[in-house]
């Protein structure tokens, strides 16, 4: 296990692209990993106090990571605990292993990513589990799980995998989504834009585009584009 | 920053000096090749071209690189703008995949041993945009071809055969726009568009207007040679990317069989793998390049660009705003439509060439059939950036005409629908380093009219390409990985005088000029009125309307056949 801290308040953003990877790693190749803190590229240890327990495959991130970006970028196993609140754009690209992050996420968190479990005890921000702009497909496999509330823009262009928020979230949930499960057990806003498949089950309220059938179940659309995408109530 | 050049020792290909691989010093004084004894040798900085290549610049006639639709390309277009090409350091940053930033252009060309490049489609309201971005484009020398084809005016002289008119109303677009010559696109369609429709051969009326797609190209094509225009018309055919068009462009072909001009094409018919189909749908879509090859060989007057496709990303984005609609249908992805008033229209879609899809592996063969089978000096190397693929592929491009081998080796990663709809599987032809020097070089500057470019001949612009081929011990049909590489990273590119890149590596940033055609002598009192009257329907003051010379970079004025600059 790695245990990573950071020495200061960052007065700008750090991206590291820490993933456990790092952990099987020799101590003092830790230490000189390149991390971007604002425009300067620096050696981890210059920001982070670093120390080693053990082989296991995981990260242990003690303090406030929230201007911390890219944590977990493309991680395809082992595990990531972050003991605060994190950045921007954690578990990017993720295809495997598994985020425990006990404070709040920021935005787009795990977006596009393909594997893996992401667990967020606190709230998240926006864009989770979208596509990054531009993008035909989000997120395309594995599970968010966010205790907490969500913003908007939720599974944008999503794929495959399953993203459960228990509190509430925002505008756009599951715009042009063509595969795939989001579950939100409190209330949101705009639900279903331009949906070509996949399920949204809501536990409270929500608003519907006028594009969607009722049937015994839900409703169905969105049939600007031809849609089958399913919306539920819990 | 213009040294005098001793290029010694090199292997020089200039095709159109007659010079077939000869090993010759070469001088440059002023930014111009010149005689041995204009140089004072011990001043010159000599580079030494031992074993290498030594060619004029290449030149591309078609690349939509600068105006409205590249911008608007590039903002629908987020994803392509993750691809970081360079960092800043004393030159500045570049990025994108296929569509490119403005100084990536100038820099790519460049790092092809490219030192010319046109943009061929710009609205004339947007005129002042296009200058703007030519101006952020580094390095090569640059111009504009201005729409005409669905212009209200155009339609009004065409109906009107009033072609003194229709002359006046060209040579006072060409300085407003500063413009260098007459692109029509899909004379007639865009127009018809405006009425949720399509024109769909020549003889179709263009509604609201008693005149057809065939009156359109005609009177341009005879105001064009009235006019004696350094370029001819440049055409983008009615019908494209519709299976069987092929007999669409034969037509359009035809219609000027009964015109001639010693220098030059009558009519430039642009990206025609495009329009080179056969076939009743996309199901049963085959090549009709062979039918087009034989009728641009015999008939004299005709040049094309091949317009290849190159498989992975590409952005369509042509002024063909009822193809673009069409294009959006067929691969559901994002689309973009512009209305320019009372002059053009346009479209932007994403593609993805696919080797695994029938279509697609079928047009990347037309495009190499239309390459192998047309004489050299009537057909020029494009990909109609960015709409077939980027300009950057040109070195595979390249290799791919060279050698049979590589194509085979391509073939087999591709549909093999392919085997059946066209004939490329049977082409032996290999073009020889001099073909491709002719068509990269010499071809498309003769096709511009651009008497300086494309050769190596005394008084020529000092653009140079040396490559680290040695034309005496290569062998182009198995050496074909060479060939791309060489040729996407020359060891020297010189524009003006100027050392650009060396080894493959940018040097310094350096400005090229536009090109303008000047006219301004033959516009007429006659069209005053009409002028007046248009600019009732724009949304700007005609004395707004246009491009002052003062406010580019480094205008060059040509005039008849004569070239200048503008501080001269």
């Amino acid at each position: 296990m790695l245990k990573i801290k950071p020495k200061t308040d960052f007065v700008v953003n750090v991206e590291a692209e820490l993933t456990p990877e790092l952990a099987t790693m020799d101590i003092e190749e830790v230490k000189k990993f390149q991390v971007f803190y604002g425009k300067l590229k620096v050696a981890l240890e210059e920001l982070f106090e670093v120390e080693k327990e053990g082989d296991d495959k995981v990260l242990l991130l003690e303090g406030d990571f929230s201007r911390v970006k890219w944590i977990g970028k493309e991680m395809e196993d082992g595990e990531i605990i972050i003991k605060g609140n994190v950045g921007v754009h954690c578990g990017a690209y993720m295809k495997g292993g598994r985020i425990v992050i006990e404070g709040d996420a920021d935005d787009w968190l795990g977006a596009e990513m393909s594997g893996g479990e992401i667990i967020v005890k606190g709230n998240a921000k926006n864009c989770v589990g979208c596509a990054y702009w531009g993008n035909l497909v989000g997120m395309s496999g594995g599970k968010i799980v966010i205790e907490g509330n969500a913003g908007s823009y939720i599974g944008e262009k999503m794929s495959g995998g399953e993203i459960e928020i228990k509190g509430n979230a925002g505008d756009f949930i599951g715009t042009e989504m063509s595969a795939g499960v989001i579950t939100i057990h409190g209330d949101c806003g705009f639900v279903g834009g331009e949906m070509k498949g996949g399920e949204i089950r809501i536990g409270g309220n929500f608003e519907l585009v006028p594009s969607f059938k009722k049937v015994e179940d839900g409703f169905v659309g969105d049939v600007n584009v031809g849609g089958q995408g399913k919306i539920k109530t819990l | 920053m213009h040294h005098m050049l001793h290029i010694k020792n090199g292997i020089v290909i200039d095709p159109k000096n007659g010079i077939k691989a000869e090993k010759m010093d070469i001088f440059v004084k002023d930014g111009k090749i010149v005689d041995e004894s204009e140089v004072n040798k011990s001043d010159c900085k000599v580079i030494d071209a031992s074993n290498k290549l030594v060619v004029a610049g290449g030149v591309d006639l078609h690349a939509h690189i600068a105006g409205g639709k590249i911008t608007m390309g590039r903002i629908m277009r987020p994803e392509e703008f993750r691809i970081v090409r360079s960092t800043a350091n004393k030159l500045r940053a570049t990025v994108g995949r296929t569509l490119l930033t403005s100084p990536a252009i100038g820099y790519e060309y460049a790092k092809m041993g490219y030192t010319t490049a046109i943009e061929p489609a710009t609205p004339s309201l947007f005129a002042l945009h296009t200058h703007e971005e030519l101006d952020s484009i580094p390095v090569v020398d640059k111009a504009a071809l201005p729409l005409f084809g669905n212009w209200h005016l155009v339609f009004k002289y065409a109906a009107e055969n009033d072609i003194e008119k229709l002359k006046s109303f060209i040579a006072w677009v060409l300085e407003r726009t500063k413009g260098y010559g007459i692109k029509i696109v899909n004379p007639g369609g865009v127009e018809a568009w405006m009425y949720a429709d399509n024109v769909h051969s020549l003889d179709d009326t263009v509604p609201g207007f008693d005149v057809t797609p065939r009156d359109v190209i005609l009177s341009l094509v005879k105001a064009n040679e009235e006019l004696n225009l350094p370029h001819s018309v440049h055409l983008h055919c009615n019908n494209l990317g519709v299976p069987g068009n092929y007999e669409t462009t034969l037509e359009t072909m035809k219609l000027v069989s009964s015109f001639s001009n010693d220098k030059r094409q009558i009519l430039h018919i642009t990206h025609v793998q495009f329009n080179a189909y056969t076939g009743s749908s996309w199901k049963d879509i085959g090549s009709g390049a062979d039918e087009i090859a034989k009728y641009v060989n015999s008939a004299g007057n005709i040049t094309i660009d091949m317009g290849q496709i190159v498989f992975g990303h590409a952005t369509t984005m042509t002024a063909d705003s009822p193809f673009q609609f069409a294009l959006h249908r067929l691969v559901h992805m994002k689309w973009i439509n512009k209305d320019v008033e009372l002059e053009t229209g346009s479209g932007i879609v994403p593609i993805v060439y696919r080797p695994k899809n029938p279509v697609n592996s079928v047009q990347w063969a037309i495009g190499l059939e239309l390459g192998l089978l047309i004489d050299p000096d009537k057909v020029t190397v494009s990909t109609d950036y960015p709409n077939a693929g980027p300009f950057t592929s040109y070195p595979y491009i390249m290799a791919l005409l060279m050698s049979k081998k590589m194509r085979e080796k391509e073939m087999e990663n591709a549909h093999s629908y392919l085997q059946k709809a066209t004939n490329l599987p049977s082409i032996d032809t290999e073009r020889t380093l001099e073909e491709i020097i002719q068509m990269t070089r010499v071809t498309p500057a003769r096709i511009l009219g651009m008497e300086n470019k494309g050769h190596l001949g005394i008084g020529a612009d000092a653009d140079i390409a040396i490559f680290d081929l040695n034309p005496e011990t290569l062998d182009p049909s198995n050496d074909y990985e060479l060939i791309q590489k060489a040729f996407g990273s020359p060891a020297y590119t010189i524009k003006s005088g100027v050392v650009i890149v060396k080894d493959g590596v940018l040097q310094c940033e350096y400005w090229g000029r536009t090109f303008w055609v000047d006219l301004k002598d033959k516009v007429t009192e006659s069209i005053e009125s009409d002028l007046d009257e248009y600019f009732n329907y724009y949304t700007i003051e005609r004395s707004n309307y246009g491009v002052e010379e003062r406010w580019i970079r480094n205008p060059a004025r040509v005039g008849g056949a004569r070239w200048y600059n503008a501080e001269d």
